[in-house]
């Protein structure tokens, strides 16, 4: 068996077209991405050594005129912090509501996770009807209790359209960090619920000193899909507002920039600095919630802004 | 055991899930609805209740003249071949990077889930010129290869999550037995690996069915186009028409639904399969 297993060709054969797939369909186009953000290449130039630029498109991609890179890149960041402070809470209060054993439990899951799986062009074109300025059931129904809707249409009105764009985005997607939540909440040991009710905990208590602190680990892997996720927002911009002037993010700008002024040194830039931003940020998550030896995270030496989980508890208990 | 009684907070816990309940499920039962009514009816007449006549020829629109029985076939093409293209390559390098014997096995491991971790927006113009050069543009592999190339990494990594659990016995026997490498991997390893298949097989579908960046970019004509595209594409036709592009929301999101409703924990299984594991 060991001749087999460790037989070079078998291991070619199992092997090889895989690495050499991925490799040249995903490493080599992101190493030349990085490539092309270093040239000069428009429709009138190639993209050769010729054309050898250094750092100037990221430069320009942000300090150049009128460039709109800046504002996607606040756009994004104002996402993810809806994200983080609206969303997530959102998720983890019905996430607690649920875990606390109510009637229908499984279906109320069940059903919270349906829009997760549905199409961003189905969710975009919906919700487009939704806030339609004429004929929208958001419209009429504000019509109908006779409150004024924004002139121009939730969409392109300059006070609402960006929030109109991101709520069918964190619409989306409350029920996948919930469902995340519910499941290690879930898995916390019975005994440990059953020992903080003896001692009186309930309710608000019970969810901050004992749930929350315990599904620490995976509030972390939530915290970096909905901060990634906001880096990498493309679909539903481009169907609610194509990314138009105020409601831009950096995948949509980057488009822009790429595919219709043809600016193939800057989009590419651009492609870097959305790859860079969820790379920092995986490391940066990760850099505060690891376990550190003494079982403290760097965050919380950084801060006694939050609790940490009671000493009674066993050590280990939060890793389900 | 506490004795569930009603008591006024249970009662407000209820009401209030119920109210996302219907956040969830309004618009799509809305959909439905004016998938199947006229402009008159989801201008005015009944904007909210269900259809006074069932107008079918907003499907039948949709279906021929709206294209979307094309754009149908082309999606199935799409994501049946990337399924099958994804599946077999990931089981056979899983396979190869945890049961086989070699240096670098570690190494080539981490460089394949690197994937996981790059967005595929970044490698849209490199991809689009390599896609060019090898003739592919516009065709089903222009999006096979790259839908594959993309989903391989996850794949794996769900694959190979259940390897393990595979007792090496299994092929020890079989190769006592005179079994060669290839037979021991497809008829035995492969039929205990179904879950882990399945698994994999569902986040890949719905990656695919519903990808629309690279399904924009990578085809300029409506005879590969996808159904995420081509919906769009749809909708400057019948801009001012609801009823058609209702229909043409939902034939697409049929698949999708139906899939969910018969094997909800297992989708949704699939789906935070990469946030467990990762």
């Amino acid at each position: 068996m060991k001749r087999i297993l460790s037989n070079k060709w078998h291991i070619m054969v199992f092997v090889l077209p895989t690495v050499l797939f991925f490799s040249f369909f995903v490493i080599v186009p992101i190493v030349l991405s990085a490539y092309y953000s270093l040239l000069n290449w428009t429709t009138k130039t190639k993209p050769t050594l010729e054309y050898f630029v250094g750092f100037r498109n990221y430069i320009e991609m942000f300090t150049g005129k009128g460039t709109s890179f800046p504002r996607a890149v606040g756009h994004s960041l104002l996402y993810a912090g809806a994200s983080v402070f609206l969303q997530l809470p959102f998720s983890l209060f019905l996430a607690l509501l649920l875990a606390k054993g109510v009637k229908a439990e499984g279906f109320y899951q069940n059903l919270y996770f349906i829009p997760v799986i549905l199409s961003s062009v189905v969710v975009g074109q919906l919700w487009r009807k939704i806030y339609n300025n004429d004929y929208g059931l958001l419209n009429l129904f504000l019509r109908a209790i006779n409150v004024e809707t924004p002139k121009g249409g939730w969409l392109a009105n300059k006070g609402t359209r960006l929030w109109a764009t991101f709520v069918p985005v964190l619409w989306q997607y409350v029920g996948y960090h919930m469902l995340l939540m519910y499941g290690a909440l879930k898995s916390i040991s019975p005994d440990i619920i059953e020992a903080a009710t003896v001692d009186g905990a309930s309710g608000p208590t019970m969810a901050f000193h004992i749930q929350i602190p315990l599904i620490k680990p995976m509030l972390k892997v939530c915290l970096s899909f909905s901060l990634i996720g906001s880096f990498k927002l493309y679909d539903m911009v481009k169907i609610l507002t194509d990314g138009n002037i105020g409601t831009e993010v950096p995948a949509t700008t980057m488009y822009r920039e790429m595919f219709k002024s043809h600016n193939f040194g800057t989009g590419s830039a651009m492609a870097m600095f959305i790859v860079a931003e969820c790379l920092l940020f995986t490391v940066l998550l990760n850099a505060l919630f690891r376990e550190r030896a003494d079982g403290r995270t760097l965050r919380e030496r950084l801060s006694g802004l939050f609790r940490s989980a009671p000493d009674a508890l066993p050590k280990g208990a939060d890793r389900p | 055991m506490k004795k569930r009684t009603l008591s006024p907070g249970r009662v407000a816990i209820q009401v209030f899930l119920i109210l996302w309940t219907v956040a969830c499920i309004f618009p799509l039962y809305w959909l439905f609805s004016f998938s199947l009514k006229d402009n008159a009816e989801i201008f005015g007449g009944n904007v909210v209740g269900l259809p006074s006549h069932w107008i079918w020829s907003n499907y039948t629109t949709a279906w021929g003249a709206g294209k979307i029985s094309l754009y149908l076939r082309n999606s199935v093409i799409t994501t049946a071949a990337t399924l099958l293209l994804t599946l077999f390559l990931s089981f056979m390098s899983s396979y190869g990077l945890l049961r086989m014997r070699w240096k670098g096995q570690k190494a080539t491991m981490t460089y394949l889930l690197l994937g996981l971790m790059i967005p595929m927006h970044a490698a849209l113009k490199p991809l689009l010129g390599i896609l060019m050069d090898i003739n592919v543009l516009s065709t089903h592999l222009g999006l096979i290869i790259p839908y594959t190339a993309f989903n391989i990494p996850m794949a794996i990594l769900i694959i190979s999550g259940f390897i393990g659990s595979i007792p090496y016995e299994m092929e020890e026997a079989a190769y006592i037995d005179g079994s060669g490498v290839y037979r021991t991997a497809f008829t035995i390893i492969l039929p205990m690996m179904v879950p882990a298949l399945v698994t994999a097989a569902i986040f890949v579908f719905l990656q695919v069915w519903n990808e629309m960046l690279m399904a924009s970019v990578f085809v300029s004509t409506d005879n590969v186009r996808t159904l995420t595209v081509g919906i769009q594409q749809m909708f400057g036709q019948y801009q001012t028409d609801w009823g058609p592009i209702g229909a043409a929301l939902v034939i697409s999101t049929l698949p999708t639904l139906i899939l969910y409703l018969c094997m909800s924990s297992q989708v949704q299984r699939s789906l935070i399969a990469g946030a467990v594991k990762g």
